[in-house]
């Protein structure tokens, strides 16, 4: 705790802490002082001198930047006297010489600071009647961001953003003095996942974006907060649309998550909600080709085909797969509708990409993400968090930056957060448990790591790192990590509210609340509302898809899953889809997948129904509607109501927010979780089990020992690489795909490779090779990768046009030329 | 991969090792690179964000910060001609003007031939013995509009390879303030500074 001091604020005697700089002391205290460069998550440096305040000293008052000077015991600030007005007139005026004033036609006039502030505090007129500068306007300094440097105030928060929160200063000044200007090196564009940002923190209108240009003016703006749906973070974002149209996105400064920043996938990826792609009728196969249909028909079909599967071969002949992209309402909906309509146990939000459910969802003790900021060290044994979690990997940036933490970064390859770690270990895929055993034993190399590793408070962020690692990896690195001194773990998977799907009982081994399946007495109190709940063996989504390729399933039922381009087995999630009897998808759009269903129905989407979601770290916060969905589009659980009412076994939900009473009252970690406490009591969400809940599902991972280790780990077959298959931040996922900002981003498919193996190959950079499969055999430029291992090679998986690869370890690399012949 | 030839390298490995982070050494290496290409070309600030970890586009956010990185390609002789208070009192301005008029050059600018580059300075540090010019950074004191143009004939007749601040007083200069350029002067063989271990002195060496 910092000592408090008294300062007087215009006459107005406060307590702060001390040190603490006046601009945020005053403002904490409802004294707001006009600034420019001041932001409150970085540092300061007095650039645009608007913040100026008098202060009074032993030698007279001074007049002197209130956000570089710190509060101390009796400091008397005066924020609006004679000489500070004046003072900040003149600054004003002085800033404006070189404003071109063309508020009319710029994005940012209207919620324009420099607009606002010169209003409020400005001279009103100018005395400058010489040329002011030009330059040529707007210049493209990214795909995603426009910069007028006419406008530009040089306030530097860009440049300080890009450089100490980003970690990427790609802009930077350029020239001197009244030349200076705001550029990037030539040809070297501001490609910063975050560049977004820049443009939301730019206190004038010099950044703009190019998703929302010229589309509306801020005053006809509505604007609803919410929780990001693009990765298990839960950003707050400030949802903002004109005419039912959703046109922006902006970070909302959340303390708990993402301190106002966003990647650019979360920040542009809003446009698949307008997009032209969406689904609007109900589409019923005939013929093998979609027709549309009416609600009332699609509906009877689905009850009439399902209904009689169910009759022929029993609930356990269908299983269903989603609700990763749902809220918690409706993935619920879609559990209780499994197991209690259908009577089937085979149901599973993830797709074979993810980690143990119960690992996912009862691993304790568990961190929270604000536990970074306090951490002696960090382990980050997951994916690379710059390319499948942005604002997390910012926060652990910032916490190794500012917070001192040490960081460990175990991966197959380079990461976004190498150039902090204190240790980097590079492994092969499948040797990940050896490595781990290496590092328990702390022998040789390792004992620095292990020293590092043994001052507490340590948080281990686990996940899978790649899709070719088994998910036991996780599981055995948890069980490390919670040997360590102090430490809790952060699991990290990455589809969205897939944290709350399974926390809503949507996998073969849980029920909702985080209860394990075969928890007998929970089970008991949740069939007192819900009735039997069905005995059977549960198929996780891999076993559903053999069981329908194989025909012990008949039938699938997919919330807003696309298994043919998520599995990292495109070919099982194929064979069984196409082998099903009925597929019913519910979904945004028409997908690889839903391609093969037999009936589609359209659902709402993200910003057109209300509900909650759970982050990673179990934080439910609130999702909210701000525009209608297109067409005939319904919210995911009235879909499935409507058909459990035509299977004569009625759900009867009335609104989203009586699903979410339920989940209070019959799941146990959710008890207490209510639309109204996120609304009104915990604004920055609330973790579960929150107050008096209890979480039944406790998971402590057992740490194993070298043998058990290095009898998991698995070599590639005798001649071939090992494989590691990540996710790219962009990619040819289906919301992506609408998003015509973000798909051309993708970087593209490659296979990257080790230069000495290159060089044994006789492969170029770029040259074409031959990579081969169990499943696929399919040729991909080479990219020359040292920081891989030799023998291993990189491919990003789920890149546009390119077929998938399969998730076996084992691929066989030879140069493309050697193939044909 | 460097561009630079392996001496350069070495004395860029030498210049960094001087300093407790590579990114310090930005400066030098910016020298450094203005004497590979004769002036900073992109390549060559692409090279300098190798060596010391920063991004090219803070290495170029130094380089045009200061007026002494150049980022156009100039002429065998930059001649800098003084205008700050003491030199413009002292006729600075018409010793510019002559300076022009002798190399056809106006300042900011470089001849077609890259013989000439011209420009006017801040302060130079010789305000005692005012108006100061220097030709690639070597000081000629108390000059006046007629030794300027003299200056330039001179450097345009004999094409000097190196120039040097005392021989140039003698034939060009007035009076002088003090001594100390002297005994600093080093001998420049291009338009950059005469500092040894950038290799922009005869011999060149560290």
């Amino acid at each position: 705790m910092t000592d408090l001091v008294k300062i007087t604020v215009d006459g107005r005697e406060i307590e702060v802490p001390a040190g603490e700089l006046v601009i945020k002391a005053a403002q904490d205290h409802g004294t707001y002082i006009p600034r420019f460069c001041w932001h409150p998550r970085m540092k300061e440096v007095g650039m645009c001198r608007m913040c100026l305040v008098e202060i009074e000293t032993p030698r007279g008052t001074i007049l002197t930047t209130s956000c570089t000077t710190p509060a101390s015991a009796g400091m008397v600030v005066h924020t609006a006297s004679e000489t500070t007005k004046k003072a900040q007139a003149g600054i004003l005026e002085f800033l404006l010489i070189n404003h071109p004033l063309d508020c009319p036609v710029c994005d940012k006039g209207g919620e324009c600071p420099l607009q606002d502030q010169t209003m409020a505090y400005g001279p009103g007129e100018s005395r400058f009647v010489e040329e002011k500068r030009h330059f040529e306007k707007p210049i493209p300094i990214s795909d995603l961001v426009f910069l007028d440097r006419e406008r530009c105030i040089l306030c530097a928060r860009c440049t300080r953003f890009a450089d100490e929160i980003a970690g990427d200063p790609l802009i930077e000044f350029k020239d001197r003095g009244n030349h200076t200007q705001v550029q990037t090196f030539p040809d070297l564009p501001f490609s910063s996942y975050f560049s977004g940002n820049t443009v939301q923190i730019c206190p004038v209108g010099a950044l703009t974006a190019s998703a929302y240009r010229f589309k509306a003016r801020p005053w006809d703006l509505r604007r609803v907060e919410s929780s990001c749906s693009h990765c298990t973070v839960g950003c707050s974002i400030a949802v903002e649309a004109s005419r039912n149209d959703v046109l922006r996105f902006n970070g909302v400064d959340n303390d708990a998550t993402n301190q106002g920043w966003l990647s650019d996938k979360c920040r542009f990826g809003f446009e698949f909600i307008g997009s032209e792609n969406r689904l609007r009728t109900p589409l019923i196969k005939v013929d093998g080709e979609f027709q549309e249909t009416t609600w009332a028909d699609a509906l009877d079909l689905v009850a009439e085909r399902l209904g009689s599967i169910i009759e022929e071969h029993g609930g356990e002949a269908v299983g269903g797969i989603g609700g990763a992209r749902s809220t918690n309402e409706d993935a619920y909906a879609f559990g209780k509708f499994m197991r209690t309509v259908v009577g089937s146990n085979h149901l599973d939000a993830q797709l074979d990409d993810g980690l143990d459910a119960r690992f996912l969802a009862g691993v304790s003790p568990r961190a929270k993400i604000g536990d970074l900021d306090h951490a002696a060290a960090i382990l980050l044994w997951a994916p690379d968090l710059k390319e499948e979690s942005g604002s997390l990997y910012l926060r652990v940036r910032h916490a190794v930056q500012e917070g001192g933490a040490k960081l460990v970064v175990i991966h197959p390859r380079r990461t976004g957060l190498d150039d902090r770690a204190t240790h980097k270990l590079t492994y092969r895929p499948g040797q990940g448990f050896g490595l781990l055993a290496d590092l328990a034993g702390g022998e040789g190399d390792y004992a620095a790591v292990l020293e590092t590793l043994s001052h507490g408070p340590v948080v281990a962020i686990v996940g899978r790192t790649g899709l070719t690692e088994a998910p036991e990896l996780a599981e055995a690195v948890a069980g490390f990590a919670l040997g360590l001194p102090d430490a809790t773990v952060l699991p990290f998977a990455r589809r969205s509210n897939v944290f709350g799907a399974l926390d809503m009982g949507v996998a073969p081994s849980l029920l909702p609340g985080r209860v394990a399946a075969d928890d007998a007495e929970a089970m008991a109190q949740l069939e007192a509302v819900w009735g039997p709940i069905p005995t059977h063996e549960a198929r996780d989504t891999l076993g559903i898809l053999e069981g329908l390729a194989v025909g012990d399933l008949k039938a699938l039922i997919l919330l807003g899953a696309d298994p043919v381009r998520d599995v990292p087995d495109a070919t099982v999630a194929r064979r069984g889809i196409e082998a099903a009897e009925f597929v019913v998808a519910i979904d945004l759009f028409l997908t690889d997948t839903n391609q093969l269903a037999d009936v589609v129905l359209p659902a709402e989407a993200f910003g057109e129904k209300e509900g909650t979601v759970t982050n990673l770290e179990g934080r439910v916060q609130k999702v909210n509607r701000i525009v209608t969905g297109p067409g005939q589009s319904q919210a995911d659980w009235a879909i499935l109501d409507d058909i459990s009412r035509r299977l004569s076994k009625p759900l009867a939900f009335a609104s989203a927010e009586a699903i979410c009473k339920e989940i209070a009252d019959v799941a146990p970690a959710y008890a207490g979780m209510t639309w109204e406490l996120l609304e009104w009591d915990e604004k920055e969400g609330a973790v579960v089990p929150y107050g008096e809940a209890v979480q039944p599902l406790i998971h402590h991972p057992a740490a194993a020992d070298r043998k058990a280790l290095e009898a998991m780990s698995r070599q590639p077959s005798s001649g071939a690489f090992a494989l590691h298959l990540a996710r790219t931040l962009y990619d040819d996922g289906v919301l992506m795909r609408n998003s015509l900002s973000l798909h051309a981003l993708a970087p593209g498919a490659a296979v990257h490779l080790h230069p000495e193996d290159a060089g044994r190959l006789g492969v170029t950079e770029g040259a074409l090779v031959e990579v081969k499969s169990v499943d696929a055999s399919i040729r991909l430029p080479a990219v020359l990768d040292s920081s891989l291992l030799t023998g291993v090679v990189y491919v990003p998986f789920n890149q546009p046009w390119t077929p998938s690869l399969g998730a076996a370890l084992s691929v066989v690399v030879a140069a493309g030329k050697e193939v044909s012949a | 991969m460097s561009l630079w030839p392996a001496d350069v390298q070495e004395r860029a490995k030498e210049l960094i090792g001087r300093y407790p982070d590579p990114k310090s050494a930005v400066m030098p290496l910016l020298y450094l690179a203005m004497r590979q290409d004769g002036y900073l070309t992109e390549a060559g600030m692409g090279e300098v964000a190798g060596w010391t970890g920063h991004t090219p586009a803070q290495v170029q956010s130094v380089a045009t910060f200061y007026g002494m990185f150049k980022t156009e390609p100039l002429g065998q002789y930059l001649v800098s001609v003084c205008t700050s208070i003491s030199c413009m009192l002292l006729g600075g301005d018409d010793v510019l003007e002559a300076v022009e008029e002798a190399t056809g050059v106006p300042h900011g600018e470089t001849d077609a031939e890259r013989l000439f580059s011209v420009e006017h300075v801040e302060c130079l540090g010789a305000c005692g013995g005012a108006p100061a010019v220097q030709v690639n950074y070597e000081l000629i004191e108390g000059s006046t509009p007629d030794q300027a143009r003299a200056l330039c004939r001179w450097l345009q007749d004999e094409r000097p390879e190196v120039v040097n601040t005392d021989d140039m007083q003698e034939r060009f200069g007035g009076r002088r303030s003090f001594d100390w350029a002297i005994a600093e002067s080093e001998n420049a063989v291009g338009p950059y500074p005469a500092f040894g271990p950038y290799g922009t002195t005869p011999g060149g060496e560290v």
